[in-house]
């Protein structure tokens, strides 16, 4: 029997930190709050920036950890970091060698941008419903119409003073871009605009998706972020917002206002710190540093994976799950 | 008899000097006066007005009444003190007359024990009220003493931290009344011409010193009392002190009817050096409880002022909600002098600004009531939904002032100190209600609303609440709130409370909703939500802070829903909480009765 190594959490991060040290031969065990593993990467249905469907990444992931004979608990939450391992609501414990944190981010509350209207209006989404939509294979308005007109709003919680959140959330940008190309091929004849400050394109092939969007898309960008919308007649949402590179207002009336919403620091993360780790003034978890301690709590046998620490893609996370295997094998001396 | 000695020189320079710096001081702060000002006073002075304010001086600069009631030890400490000493003089004084009789010199009377005259034989009555008095101060000093150490069980957390003058008046004052008991009691050794405490302490000493030694120490201490007195004097006029005088003048102007405006003007000289440096403004301040920032409370304000080391970082870093202004015993305007003494540096605005606003009317709908939602309101479009649906439950013909957008009220400028540029804003808005001739203005925003009632000068225009409109709609059966089993708590935002008096209409209402269960601190003891648009300087997270300590409370009365009258305290509350936060027209438009 190998030494046990707990992992809160089965995302992506998760998944990839149990595969890699299973394969070094430690017994990790998955602690997993939802019904099913996969974290909020199962609820979207196709991937930036190849547009690859989300099972195709998933399904062989699955398949491994279960091949692999990982054990799996679902729908515990994790309540407490307690010695040697951690504590689930209902009174359960977990115990091992070391603990892996891959608990991920929050998606930001778009009510708290009231302004917006998202849950007041009628077709005010946010970019997690519009992937529901895609999923459930009908985008249409409440009313049931094709939308006609489409418009994205970026950094809704993000990079925003007003509600307390400095940070980028690095994906949205290019979310935002492939939502709007997804929506172009569903609706050819609809106009699709993106409202940003920036475009922020990291990734390999982001850059490239951008200018494509504009080319052969022909979805348009407008620098200026919305400042408030209001519900119009049949259920249209009327948009205020000024183009920042003209110098001008404008007023708009769209079918659809999809909030591109940004990542925030889990709710779980209030109860690491009383575990005695660090929160980073943006709500994510501190790690020991950015660099060589990017996957190191700073506390002995705790160790973290993916975006619990960061705004993270699924790559970056998948890589966490890899690079943390490492940190723990040489802890435990595997 | 010239009744002179040495020993009255430092006394009678002293006192000379604080006479000449007062007069002085006030003098100029008279004379610097705007011509309004000093035309209200000539009114105000052959008034009821004086009449008023000499009895307003009783209960406040000798009895200290509101220190009273805000904490009874605290008022007795003070009004030992100073009525205590007041009733010494007065009575020092007849006493004086009597004995040596009238035109005698000032020390004289100061010193009367020093140079009594009479053949004290048998039991002495102003001897023994003198005594009584001075027993009377003496536990007030006490009492001051035992503060310094242990403010709490005085009810005070925290008190002033003191500067160098301060803590050089607060000495010599501290020594005063022990000196005087030492002197008179040596005076009472030799001439038997003391009371209970005088004349008991004199026997002892005349019984175990002797004479000689006895004349010696009595010279001494009348020294020392004359020392400590004269140094009491000359620094009074620079000390905290000061305020024992200038509150006086206060009293009067402010039954005169002046007051400090957003511009700063020679009145607020009075304002700032009435503050006696108590404290009592420290403890409630938010900025201090939750965020333990401990240098921006109106009573180092003041202080900074006053000494013209006023620092932005300090006039800026304040809520102005206030929670200090209600407690003050000397009723400062604190908010007020906080205002205008950010003003200056900043308020130049170019000529042209707001020119684009010129013809703009974006406003629609007609009637006689118009509805100025307000930029907070535009940005929490759940009360600007609620407010359409009771205008039109109530049948209403409105005139939408902003609704598809408009130009801020102006008092979020006002606040920040560019006084000019938020009057330019102020005109525009003022031109487009005459223009569309309404007679009643309703609005969401508590802060616009004490900006319309208090800067616009709407004539014939009457400015609401909508907490105070939607209420007379129901009170004339123009509408009505079913009821709920639903229990509400509510959060009074400051500019609604405090700054415009409005406590009980929205409680009403939400009677009428369900059960109202009040938070720990409510009405004029209210707390500010943390979203101030008037504080400068802190930052998001610390706004956050405050915010959700408000929340806690207000979530541990257990009610389903907080209640509130304000879009910034609804958006600020709303951060935290995990119950929900709602405005009083959304419970109103949530629970219309239809009419049968």
């Amino acid at each position: 029997m190998g030494k046990q190594v707990v992992i809160v959490g089965g995302g992506v991060a998760g998944m990839q930190a149990a595969l890699s040290l299973k394969a070094r031969g430690a017994e990790p065990v998955i602690v997993e709050r939802g019904d099913r593993l996969g974290g909020k990467v199962a609820g979207w249905h196709k991937l930036f920036p190849t547009f690859t469907p989300v099972e195709d990444v998933l399904g062989p992931m699955l398949q491994r950890v279960q091949e692999a004979g990982i054990e799996i608990h679902t729908g515990a939450e994790v309540e407490a970091l307690v010695d040697g391992g951690v504590a689930v609501k209902g009174g359960g414990r977990f115990s091992g060698d070391a603990t892996v944190i891959c608990s991920g981010f929050d998606v930001f509350d778009a009510r708290r941008k009231e302004e917006y209207g998202y849950g007041i209006y009628d077709n005010v989404i946010t970019t997690v419903d519009l992937e529901r939509m895609f999923n459930e294979g009908h985008v249409a308005t409440v009313q049931g119409t094709a939308p006609h007109r489409v418009a994205f709003l970026h950094c809704v919680g993000s990079r925003d003073e007003k509600v307390g959140a400095h940070h980028c959330s690095k994906v949205c940008c290019i979310t935002g871009v492939k939502q709007a190309i997804e929506m172009k091929k569903l609706f050819p004849a609809a106009e699709i605009y993106n409202f940003y400050m920036d475009i922020r394109m990291f990734g390999p092939g982001y850059e490239e998706l951008y200018r494509r969007a504009q080319l052969e898309y022909n979805i348009n960008f407008v620098r200026g972020r919305i400042s408030e919308a209001s519900q119009a007649m049949g259920g249209k949402v009327q948009i205020k917002a000024e183009d920042t590179l003209i110098g001008r207002p404008l007023k708009m009336t769209v079918d659809m206002l999809v909030l591109i919403v940004g990542m925030k620091g889990g709710a779980s993360n209030a109860s690491y710190a009383a575990g005695g780790l660090v929160v980073a003034d943006n709500g994510f978890m501190q790690p020991l540093d950015p660099f060589c301690g990017n996957v190191l709590s700073g506390k002995e046998g705790i160790f973290y994976a993916g975006a619990v620490t960061a705004p993270k893609n699924i790559g970056d996370s998948l890589n966490e799950g890899s690079a943390v295997a490492d940190r723990v094998a040489e802890y435990l001396k595997l | 008899m010239n009744y002179y000695d040495h020993f009255v020189i430092p006394f009678v320079v002293g006192t000379a000097f604080m006479f000449a710096v007062i007069v002085w001081k006030w003098g100029r702060w008279l004379w610097k006066l705007p011509v309004a000002d000093k035309k209200a006073i000539v009114r105000g002075v052959f008034s009821l007005d004086t009449l008023r304010a000499i009895r307003e001086v009783v209960y406040e600069s000798l009895l200290h009444r509101k220190i009273f009631r805000v904490n009874p030890v605290l008022g007795y400490m003070h009004m030992s003190l100073a009525f205590g000493w007041f009733l010494l003089i007065a009575v020092g004084w007849i006493e004086a007359s009597v004995v040596l009789g009238t035109g005698t010199p000032l020390h004289a009377h100061v010193f009367f024990r020093y140079f009594d005259t009479a053949q004290h034989t048998g039991w002495n009555p102003f001897a023994f009220i003198m005594d009584l008095l001075l027993l009377m101060v003496l536990s007030g000093v006490a009492l001051a003493w035992f503060k310094r150490m242990r403010s709490r069980a005085l009810g005070m957390k925290r008190t002033t931290k003191h500067v160098f003058i301060d803590r050089v008046a607060l000495t010599a004052l501290w020594l005063i009344f022990p000196l005087r008991l030492v002197s008179e009691s040596f005076a009472a050794a030799i001439k038997h011409n003391g009371g209970f405490l005088t004349g008991g302490l004199g026997s002892l000493i005349a019984a175990t010193m002797d004479s000689a030694v006895i004349e010696t120490l009595n010279s001494l201490a009348w020294w020392l009392y004359s020392f400590a007195l004269a140094s009491f004097f000359v620094a009074m006029p620079f000390s905290r002190y000061m305020h024992i005088f200038t509150e006086v003048p206060l009293i009067f102007l402010r039954r005169y009817r002046l007051h400090s405006t957003a511009r700063e003007k020679s009145f607020d000289n009075f304002q700032i050096q009435a503050c006696s440096r108590c404290g009592i403004c420290i403890d409630p301040c938010q900025l201090q409880n939750v965020l333990n920032i401990n240098n921006v409370q109106s009573v180092y304000f003041l202080r900074d002022r006053r000494y013209g080391k006023l620092d932005e970082k300090v006039a800026d870093n304040c809520l102005m909600c206030g929670l200090c202004e209600s407690r003050c015993p000397v009723g400062i305007e604190l908010n007020t002098l906080r205002l205008n003494s950010r003003q200056k540096s900043i308020d130049t605005p170019a000529l042209t600004r707001y020119d684009y606003l010129q013809g703009i009317d974006r406003s629609s709908g007609n009637g006689k009531v118009g509805y100025f939602a307000g930029c907070m309101t535009l940005l929490t479009p759940t009360v600007l939904r609620s407010m359409e649906r009771i205008f039109e439950a109530a049948g209403e013909g409105v005139w939408w002032a902003d609704r598809d957008g408009g130009s801020c009220c102006g008092r979020p400028l006002k606040l920040s100190g560019e006084v000019n540029a938020a009057e330019r804003i102020m005109a525009r808005n003022k031109e487009l209600f005459a223009k569309h001739g309404i007679t009643t203005l309703v609005t969401s925003c508590p802060i616009c609303l004490k900006v319309f009632r208090e800067d616009y000068n709407l004539e014939g225009i009457e400015v609401i609440h909508h907490t105070e409109y939607i209420l007379r709609l129901v009170h004339a059966g123009r509408l009505s709130v079913e009821a709920t089993g639903q229990e509400f708590t509510y959060h009074d935002p400051c500019e609604l409370g405090r700054g415009s008096g409005i406590y009980e209409e929205p409680r009403e209402l939400i009677r009428m909703a369900g059960r109202l269960v009040e938070p720990e601190h409510n009405r004029r003891e209210a707390l500010c939500c943390g979203s101030s648009l008037a504080n400068l300087v802190i930052d998001d997270s610390q706004q956050s802070k405050i915010g959700s300590a408000v929340t806690s409370e207000l979530e541990a009365t257990g009610a389903a829903t907080i209640v509130t009258a304000c879009p910034l305290c609804k958006k600020a509350l709303a951060r935290d909480a995990s119950v929900r936060v709602a405005d009083i027209s959304q419970v109103v438009a949530e629970n219309l009765r239809v009419a049968s």
